[in-house]
């Protein structure tokens, strides 16, 4: 990389300025030069943005979108070179560019709309807008790597579009090229916040490379800019020409910076992730179908709103009956909402042999199941996989079960394109076994019992409503399922959006019960926080439902076919000695456990506590206000506090970013001051202050300015107050005997004069300038781009 | 007539010249006293000169540089009044050539004439033998003729029959010339013209100037009433206080710059010439001690650089456009873009300070050999 920075420098840095014939040709050929010192810098440009968007690479499938990026950018980048090369005045070249953008995204995207396929119209435009909303929602939605639909292509491609606008401006027309790099770190730190291993250091490298390429062009180009213009005419006499010297020493100092620029590129890498799993970031356990930090329920509506199903995966099955798909299980509810409780993965968890689910008593009837899997559009952490997995084979990548709630997850693998097959047992408690379960819940479970401080009193009532004639926690179970799938219930999976309830959390049930119209995330969640107000343990499972059989021949007939509409959720219930019961309580979808069928083949044998199972409505408050008062004072809380420091933290450290180039100005300026009042620096660096605050505050301090022309220019705007005036004369008195007498003459009020006049240049600013003053000096920038730069005048000037 | 210098007596004059004085405490006045009497000057000669103040400062400037000074302008807006009055306010001898297309080289530098009675050849000095020469309409003579000023002007010394006589000190010549394009001039070389430290041109007065000068001058030559305010040793002591002033390595730096963006720049066919950085440094120091200042600061040599620079340098013909009729304008206006375009030097205290020194040194010597 670092010899392609030292190739393209000589390119652009011969410029044969003394070799011309007659003068009106040598200017002709001189301009051309000029323009043609632009072509490497627009094309060293589209390099270091090309590299940059290479980095999104792991967040997208394929490679399709780079392309369409690199042109997208090419076009944009290349269409501003050539309106330069025929002399488009520079302010206007950016803007020309911009509507190049435009006309490029109306052709690729417009579908034909466009006026002559590239001038948008109305039409276009909502088209854009469209393809932006879905594509922000697919963003939402899907997990990384990310399928490219047309409206991620989209966002993609205007980004990087407007990325080179922003580029091009920055670095041709503003002859900032350091700055461009902004645009390149877009790209760049977008991976770095959504996947833990940040972004590809190759990726990282070759940018930087490029982003140093951009600077040596630009060198060479001002060089070769310089010395045309320094070239003169024709053979006239030049006696006294002296050789130009003319170093090569700059390169060592390109070759310092980027490696400074490449080793704290990697630092700050290795860093990235540690900073994002710190807080925010994490809320994205789950995984990616269930989009990162967003409520996994809303997620799950919108896959069902989606208007065309896409296929999920299909299997095969040797079970009695078609299995529900469990992805996640969310068994907490932490402030309003549902939420899964994720322990990190286990390494000793490995799915090759699931132990018996726990609390599962040897009389309840299990039929081994083995279902094989084939995943064809889940893209997730989470496997779909039959509730109560023992075993699972065929997978790649490793992947473990939460210890919990025996979901199958992986941190690094997933789903996508997963053959596998498990082996599951299928659960055939009888009813009579699930009416005289207990009421002697193990430890682990109470957590599925608590609920928020304050839930709408509806949900109990309710509840208490609709099992006031059951007498087992089984028949209040059916019973609120029964009410939940009457008639006065109807499945809607718009309407909760619509008047603003979506979602599975406590408060949204409160409505739902009012409103009585929702979806699976509604019914199952109300079923399961009712069945607590019970005491009754239960917790939501989000998964697939069976799906419908192929009745494609080619595929076999034994073969199921689940899709994207089959997302669903359906609480499931704890009883003591039989485990986790799954219930559907959602009107026409799944099917519903039929236990009382299963409990003619079952054989009602030992009965344990059959008496317990009548206290089990009557469940002491005093225990329930314990146990949730005991949780919530432990993990809940901490995990909110946890949450809430991250959020404080990050603000805080947004904050002092903001504030952290006026902090360090102000105490670059306090040092300056106490130097020179302890005589450790003279008017110099006291010129060099009055300079940068003028600066500061807006005031351009060109270096061809002789001190006293900048002075008089100072006193000219009529902003001083004549107290400053007359300590701006002073300080710049003493600058001039400092720098060209002899002896510089010590000045004991320079420390005083000079704060005197940094005081009279603020106070006689705009509110406006002066908040600029404070918050964004631009000297502390100009110096960073004008060293970064390599300009060795910004040096001079400094002590 | 042999005009070529001996080689020995240029060797010394220049080694004279470009010797730092000793800061004798006898020969050099006081920066204050300097002042006081360059504003003395300066007011005599605006008893006659009116609305010209910074012509008359230049024109000051360069005679305490030791420098020559050429008045460019049209007819009849002061050059000759500005000369005689600069000349009149000081008391030291003045020669005035009035310069004519039949005049010879000896009407400049004077002429061996036999001597009858001792049977010997007998030097008569011609006019350029004072201390400040006015050449009036300089360009009308003929180059040979111009010629045998300008040797005497650089060398500071007059050959004739191969006898070398030195010139008295101070020795400034206030050419006066017309803009070139007017009937009967010959165009002064490019060479010659180099060795004026400075050209200005007068300009029309404006309108108040104008009013106020025909209101004192109808009746009476104001030349008349002028009388010297400086003694001719006093003036001696000022120039060499003004040499003495001190030129940091930042300003010489600066200097350097300016002059070599002169050569590079696009629009000049001929850039200025060593020998212009040398006088720009010198004007520099004449105007910091004018100023009371002894040392230069940049701003000095900025307000300098047109008047020094200008007549030095020659166009291309592409920046002269449709202008092509006169230069001078066109020209100042290069100067002052690469004035605003040419980096001042702020400078470091010490160590980068010797080694800019020594550039210049070095520039300066490949200069004037």
């Amino acid at each position: 990389m670092t010899s392609l920075v030292a190739q393209e420098a000589p390119a652009a840095d011969s410029p044969p300025p003394a070799r011309q014939v007659s003068p009106p040709r040598a200017h002709r050929r001189r301009r051309g030069e000029r323009v043609a010192a632009l072509w490497p810098l627009a094309l060293s440009l589209l390099f270091l943005l090309l590299s940059s968007c290479a980095a999104l690479a792991p967040l997208l499938r394929g490679n399709a979108w780079w392309w369409v990026c690199a042109a997208v950018g090419s076009v944009v980048l290349l269409s501003a070179a050539v309106f330069r090369r025929f002399g488009l005045p520079r302010p206007i070249a950016p803007v020309a560019s911009g509507v190049v953008l435009v006309g490029t995204m109306t052709l690729l995207f417009g579908g034909g709309t466009g006026l002559f396929w590239i001038i948008p119209t109305p039409q276009t435009i909502g088209l854009f807008s469209g393809l932006i909303d879905s594509g922000g929602a697919s963003i939402a939605q899907q997990s990384t790597p990310a399928e490219v639909t047309l409206g991620i292509l989209f966002l993609l491609a205007g980004g990087t579009g407007l990325i080179a606008v922003l580029m091009d401006l920055l670095a041709v027309t503003l002859r900032w090229p350091a700055l461009a790099a902004a645009g390149a770190l877009v790209p760049l730190l977008v991976p770095g916040f959504i996947i833990d291993d940040g972004t590809d250091v190759a990726v990282l490298v070759v940018t930087a490379a490029a982003f140093l390429l951009v600077l040596r062009v630009d060198v060479s180009a001002r060089r070769a800019r310089e010395a045309a213009r320094l070239a003169v005419g024709p053979g006239e006499p030049r006696v006294y020409r002296p050789e130009r010297v003319r170093g090569r020493g700059r390169i060592g100092g390109t070759f310092v910076l980027g490696s400074v620029t490449i080793v704290a590129a990697l630092i700050l890498s290795t860093l990235a992730p540690a900073l994002t799993s710190g807080g925010l970031v994490t809320a994205r356990p789950g995984g990616l179908l269930f989009g990162s930090g967003v409520s996994p329920m809303i997620n799950l509506g919108q896959d069902l709103r989606r208007p065309k199903a896409g296929p999920a995966f299909h299997y095969t099955s040797t079970g009695t009956e078609q299995p529900y798909f469990t992805l996640l299980t969310l068994d907490e509810v932490i402030g309003l909402t549902w939420t899964a409780r994720i322990d990190g993965a286990d390494v000793r968890n490995t799915v090759d042999d699931i132990p018996r689910p726990f609390g599962l008593d040897a009389n309840v009837e299990t039929v081994p199941a083995s279902t094989s899997v084939v995943i064809e559009g889940v893209n997730s952490h989470w496997l779909p996989a039959p509730a109560r997995a023992t075993s699972i084979e065929g997978l790649t990548g490793r992947w473990y079960w939460d210890s919990r709630t025996r979901a199958i997850a992986s941190v690094t693998a997933n789903t996508l394109g997963q053959e596998y097959t498990v082996s599951s047992l299928e659960l055939k408690p009888t009813a009579e076994q699930l009416r005289r379960s207990s009421t002697d819940y193990p430890a682990s479970v109470l957590g599925n019992l608590q609920l928020p401080v304050d839930p709408p009193p509806i949900i109990e009532e309710t509840a208490r409503q609709v099992t006031a004639e059951t007498t087992s926690n089984y028949d209040a179970a059916v019973a609120i399922q029964d009410y939940l799938r009457s008639s006065a219930f109807i499945y809607d999976t718009d309407a909760p959006v619509e008047d603003g309830y979506d979602g599975g959390g406590v408060d949204v049930i409160g409505v739902f019960l009012k409103e009585k119209r929702g979806y699976c995330v509604h019914f199952a969640s109300a079923m399961a926080a009712m069945a607590r107000t019970l005491g009754i343990p239960s917790r939501v499972s989000l998964g697939y439902l069976p799906g419908v059989k192929s009745q494609d021949l080619e595929q076999g007939l034994g073969q199921y076919n689940v899709d994207s509409h089959d997302l669903h959720a359906w609480p499931e219930l704890y009883f003591v000695g039989i485990g986790w019961v799954r219930f559907e309580p959602t009107p026409g979808r799944g099917t519903v456990p039929n236990y009382e069928q299963a409990a003619d083949v079952g054989t009602p044998t030992a009965a344990p506590g059959g008496a317990a199972a009548t206290s089990a409505p009557g469940l002491s408050p005093d225990r329930l206000a314990d146990d949730s008062a005991l949780e919530r004072g432990t993990t809940p809380q901490s995990v909110e506090a946890s949450n809430l420091l991250a959020v404080l933290g990050f603000s805080a450290l947004g904050l002092l970013l903001l504030l952290l180039p006026g902090v360090a100005r102000r105490m670059l300026r306090r040092s300056r001051v106490r130097r020179i009042r302890s005589g450790g620096a003279g008017a110099g660096l006291a010129w060099i202050e009055v300079q940068h605050t003028s600066l500061d505050h807006g005031i351009p301090t060109p270096i061809t300015d002789t001190p006293r022309a900048f002075a008089g220019r100072l006193e000219r705007l009529g902003t001083l107050d004549p107290a400053s005036t007359e300590a701006l004369e002073r300080v710049l008195l003493a600058l001039e005997r400092s720098r060209f007498d002899r002896s510089p003459v010590r000045a004991d009020t320079l420390a005083a004069d000079l704060t005197r006049v940094l005081r009279g240049l603020h106070g006689g600013a705009s509110a406006g300038i002066r908040l600029r003053a404070n918050f964004a000096p631009t000297s502390l920038f100009a110096t960073l781009a004008a060293v970064l730069r390599g300009d060795r005048r910004a040096r001079t000037i400094a002590p | 007539m042999n005009l070529k210098p001996t080689r020995s007596s240029t060797d010394s004059s220049r080694a004279e010249l470009a010797s730092v004085p000793s800061n004798d405490a006898d020969t050099t006045v006081d920066l204050g006293e300097l002042q006081e009497a360059g504003r003395a000057i300066m007011r005599n000669v605006e008893t006659v000169i009116d609305g010209k103040h910074e012509a008359v400062q230049i024109a000051l400037t360069v005679l305490l540089a030791e420098g020559h000074l050429l008045i460019e302008d049209v007819p009849g807006v002061g050059k000759t009044m500005l000369a005689k009055a600069l000349a009149r306010s000081v008391d030291c001898t003045v020669g005035r050539i009035q310069f004519t297309p039949d005049l010879l080289p000896s009407d400049v530098t004077g002429v061996s004439v036999f001597n009858q009675a001792e049977r010997r050849f007998e030097f008569k000095p011609g006019p350029v033998f004072a201390n400040i020469v006015i050449g009036d309409e300089i360009n009308r003579a003929s180059p040979k003729t111009q010629s045998a000023l300008l040797e005497s002007m650089e060398e500071r010394q007059v050959t004739v029959d191969g006898v070398t006589y030195p010139l008295a000190l101070p020795f400034t010549v206030i050419a006066t010339q017309n803009p070139i394009e007017m009937e009967g001039t010959y165009a002064l070389p490019e060479a010659q013209r180099d060795r004026f430290m400075a050209r200005i041109s007068m300009g029309y007065p404006d309108p108040d100037s104008e009013l106020a000068m025909l209101d004192s001058r109808d009746t009476n030559s104001p030349l008349a009433l002028i009388s010297a305010v400086v003694s001719g040793e006093t003036l001696r002591d000022m120039m060499l206080t003004a040499r003495g002033v001190f030129a940091s390595g930042a300003v010489k730096e600066y200097a350097v710059n300016l002059v070599r963006a002169t050569r590079d720049d696009r629009d000049l066919r001929l850039g200025a010439s060593p020998r212009a950085t040398l006088q720009l440094i010198r004007a520099a120091k004449a105007q910091a001690a004018l100023n009371g200042r002894d040392y230069v600061l940049p701003d000095d040599i900025d307000s300098l650089a047109v008047a020094v620079l200008g007549h030095r340098l020659v166009p291309t013909s592409r920046a002269l456009g449709h202008h092509h009729q006169d230069s001078g304008p066109v020209i100042d206006d290069i100067v002052r873009r690469i004035l605003a375009d040419t980096p001042v030097p702020i400078g470091v205290a010490a160590s980068a300070l010797s080694r800019s020194v020594t550039q210049v040194r070095a520039v300066g010597s490949t200069g004037t050999s």
